[in-house]
């Protein structure tokens, strides 16, 4: 039961899409069958060679001989030209048809050899007739069933023609004389009877065998599409895996929808696929990303829940499959779905933890193209994506909610900033005399106010800072490659006279004989955090004391140390150093006023552009905080916003 | 000798206060704008040895606008006479303005920045060093 040629339509049929069978299986088996015949035939030429040469003195017989040799070698001749055809084929890698082809011929000849085999073996006396049988059963396995019947009614047109005209004496009856006393194919009961029998179960046998291999064949094709069905249901699996990761792999709303139209388009074999959102009125539905449809059928025109019925069904959670867009009365713009050449589409809705959010619709070319098969897949994918939508959407909130409240932060210490600064120039012209002269007392307090002054500022000029950091960071757009030894050396530049003025060496060491030290960053952050850094050393080690900052590359990193030789950091404050507010007891107690904010903004700044800070540091004796920095251009890995998982080096300042 | 002239630019009447009173008891000629159009006009008007710039007056960047306009390197502008005049930019210390970092690039049109708040000192030793 090997061989399974389709020679005829799709006997399956039915509503399903044609299922294209895998075609190198069917091609195989038919080739194999092929070959099976051929090898059998070698078998079968020799048989009657070997008969010819072997029985007649075995068992003192006489045959035809001449005839019946030239029948043996005529089908091994034939034989061999199939074997070399088989051959060409088979490495031509030759198409089914061509196949089918061989076969008919290899039965029309065996056929044909069959007949004469039993004419000249005796006719209806011939023992070789019930050979006929088993070729009616290869043919009945080997063709459709119509051209099985062909040929049987042929075997039957054979035989009964070789009967009827060596009963009447037109055709020379060959016998193989010794094996019966008396002619049989002259007895007129014996012919009509065997003719009776013969063709019957000539018919039967057809019936039977057609019958059983159509039912194998049935079978074997139902396991194929079973197989096909399974495949496919594989690969479905597997792109709703793969899916799954690519939209999990993002927090980007658009990025999100945009590849859940796609994939599902893919994934579903469809013309085209769509996601609309629920917009903040909850009656409307606004496209929010597509695949393979136009402009002008999204533009199409408002999809308001009040008179979309499909739209409605689908926001109550369930699965609509729309068969015949054409006739289905749910649908709100039928001719556009017509002129867009959608014949059936199937929506899912996108059902998040509170709400649905929206509709996942596949569109397809086809009428009646969605099975319930396809409803579950889409509902597992609309499940996947609401999950994937929600976790953008929360995101992008998220992000919102920060990006205004830095905005705002950013606005009012800007608001702040102004009035002060302009506080404390006037106060400043009234204590350098400007504004006429002052009693002691007068200039004593508006010192105060100044100095207190001074602290508001400081205060407003570093919140601004860590608001800033904060926008910045959802503009990634502002990351440039910045040389980090020039962002360095302007900020090292800026204290040489306040170092100066407190009797401070303030030196830059640049170790990196002369390579440039790109990092990704911007100007301003890098700014930031260095003048941070650097004016902490300044103002914390005492008059006759060193500032170092030291520049070098280390590995794939670009490395900036800052090194005092200052009060140091308590080992407990270490691990606070860099929380927003918290300022050491030492520096207080040397500087009363200060933020606090100044080692927050470093390390934000610091770590949003990929790259970490640590600091050690020995009490009385000094820190040192060290920046690294991913080199620019050092592999991809580089990328800026690597931020979340930048840990502290060893110095375990914590976080 | 007349006394040498400085143009304030800035919207800030208190800013503009905190300037003017030092660098009248230094002996300077002060005259005020409040506004890019304004501080332009002043330009050919009073013809200002020295300006003193706000870098941010309705906009984020009309003070570099001006900047730019009045030391124009096009042979052409109206300001032509101008663009040797030094121009002293009012920055805050912690800004984010793109001028910020600019002070050693090439095509910046400033002579110098000064931080605010302003420190008279700091301001009239700044004048001093451009003006003589």
């Amino acid at each position: 039961m090997s061989a399974v040629p389709r020679l005829s339509g799709n006997p399956a049929g039915g509503t399903h899409a044609p299922l294209p069978l895998p075609g190198s299986l069917v091609e195989a088996e038919v080739a194999e069958s092929v070959g099976w015949l051929i090898r059998l035939r070698w078998f079968a030429g020799l048989g009657v060679l070997v008969i010819t040469l072997a029985i007649p003195p075995i068992f003192a017989v006489r045959v035809s001989t001449a005839p019946l040799l030239a029948i043996g070698l005529g089908i091994l001749t034939y034989n061999l030209v199939f074997f070399l055809l088989e051959r060409r084929y088979k490495t031509a890698a030759a198409a089914q048809p061509a196949y089918l082809r061989l076969t008919l011929w290899q039965v029309t000849l065996d056929w044909l050899a069959m007949s004469l085999l039993i004419h000249y073996s005796g006719g209806i006396e011939s023992p070789a007739i019930f050979f006929f049988l088993f070729h009616i059963v290869i043919a009945s396995i080997f063709s459709p069933r119509r051209i099985a019947f062909a040929f049987t009614l042929l075997a039957v047109i054979l035989l009964t023609s070789i009967a009827l005209l060596e009963y009447a004496g037109w055709l020379p009856h060959e016998p193989v004389t010794g094996l019966l006393k008396e002619p049989l194919y002259t007895n007129p009961l014996y012919v009509a009877g065997w003719l009776l029998f013969f063709n019957s179960t000539a018919l039967i046998v057809a019936y039977l065998a057609t019958t059983i291999s159509e039912r194998l064949r049935r079978r074997e094709e139902e396991v194929v599409r079973l197989t096909h069905d399974l495949q496919r249901a594989s690969a479905r699996l597997q792109a709703l895996n793969d899916s799954a990761r690519s939209i999990s792999s993002t927090l980007d709303l658009s990025q999100v929808l945009n590849r859940l139209v796609k994939d599902t388009a893919e994934v579903m074999g469809v013309r085209a696929c769509s996601i609309r959102l629920l917009d903040k009125s909850g009656k409307r539905l606004e496209p929010a990303a597509t695949w393979g449809l136009s402009r002008e059928y999204l533009e199409k025109g408002p999809i308001e829940l009040e008179s979309n019925p499909l739209a409605r069904e689908v926001m109550a959670g369930k699965i609509v499959n729309v068969p015949d867009a054409k006739r289905s009365p749910l649908l709100q713009y039928p001719a556009w779905a017509e002129k867009e050449g959608i014949a059936s589409m199937l929506s899912a809705p996108l059902v998040g933890k509170n709400c649905t959010l929206g509709i996942l619709r596949a569109y397809s070319e086809e009428r009646n193209h969605f099975t319930p098969d396809d409803e579950n897949f889409l509902a597992a994918i609309a499940a996947q994506g609401s999950i994937a939508i929600e976790n953008a959407l929360a995101y992008q909130a998220m992000e919102n909610l920060d990006a205004t409240k830095s905005a705002f932060v950013r606005m009012v210490t800007h608001e702040l900033r102004s009035p002060v600064s302009v506080t404390r120039s006037l106060l400043r012209t009234i204590t350098a005399g400007y504004a006429g002269e002052l009693t002691p007392q007068q200039r004593d307090i508006l010192e105060r106010a100044g100095r207190r002054i001074e602290v508001l500022q400081k205060l407003v000029d570093d919140l601004l800072d860590l608001a800033a950091g904060k926008v910045e960071l959802s503009d990634t757009k502002a990351v440039e490659v910045i040389d980090l030894r020039q962002a360095v050396a302007r900020v090292v530049n800026r204290y040489t006279v306040p170092a100066e003025e407190k009797s401070l060496t303030l030196e830059l060491r640049d170790e990196t004989q002369g390579a440039p030290l790109p990092v990704h960053a911007t100007a301003e952050g890098l700014d930031r955090a260095f003048n941070n850094l650097v004016s902490n050393a300044v103002k914390y080690t005492p008059p006759g004391g060193q500032v170092t900052v030291t520049l070098r590359q280390e590995g794939g990193q670009a490395v900036c140390e800052v090194a005092d030789t200052g009060i140091g950091i308590p080992e407990d404050a270490l691990a606070r150093l860099f929380e927003e507010f918290y300022r050491a007891p030492n520096a207080r107690e040397l500087e009363r006023e200060g933020t606090g904010l100044g080692l927050t903004i470093v390390k934000d700044t610091i770590t949003r552009f990929g790259g970490q800070v640590s600091v050690e540091s020995e009490l009385g004796k000094g820190s040192r905080f060290t920046v690294t920095l991913p080199l620019a251009g050092e592999g991809e890995s580089a990328s800026p916003l690597r931020a979340a998982s930048a840990s502290p080096l060893p110095g375990g300042e914590g976080d | 000798m007349d006394p040498k002239k400085i143009l304030l630019v800035d919207d800030d009447p208190d800013q503009r206060l905190t300037m003017r009173l030092p660098l009248e008891a230094a002996g300077y000629a002060v005259f005020e704008a409040v506004s890019l159009t304004e501080g332009l006009d002043k330009v050919k008007e009073v013809k200002p040895d020295l300006i003193i710039l706000d870098v941010m007056m309705d906009t984020m960047t009309s003070g570099f606008q001006f900047a730019l306009e009045v030391h124009s390197q096009n042979p052409n502008s109206e300001y032509r006479q101008f663009k040797d005049v030094p121009i002293l930019m009012l920055t805050a210390i912690h800004s984010t303005t793109p001028l910020r970092f600019g002070a050693d690039e090439d095509y910046l049109p400033v002579d110098e920045f000064l931080d605010k708040p302003v420190d008279p000192e700091v301001l009239l030793a700044k004048v001093r060093q451009r003006l003589g």
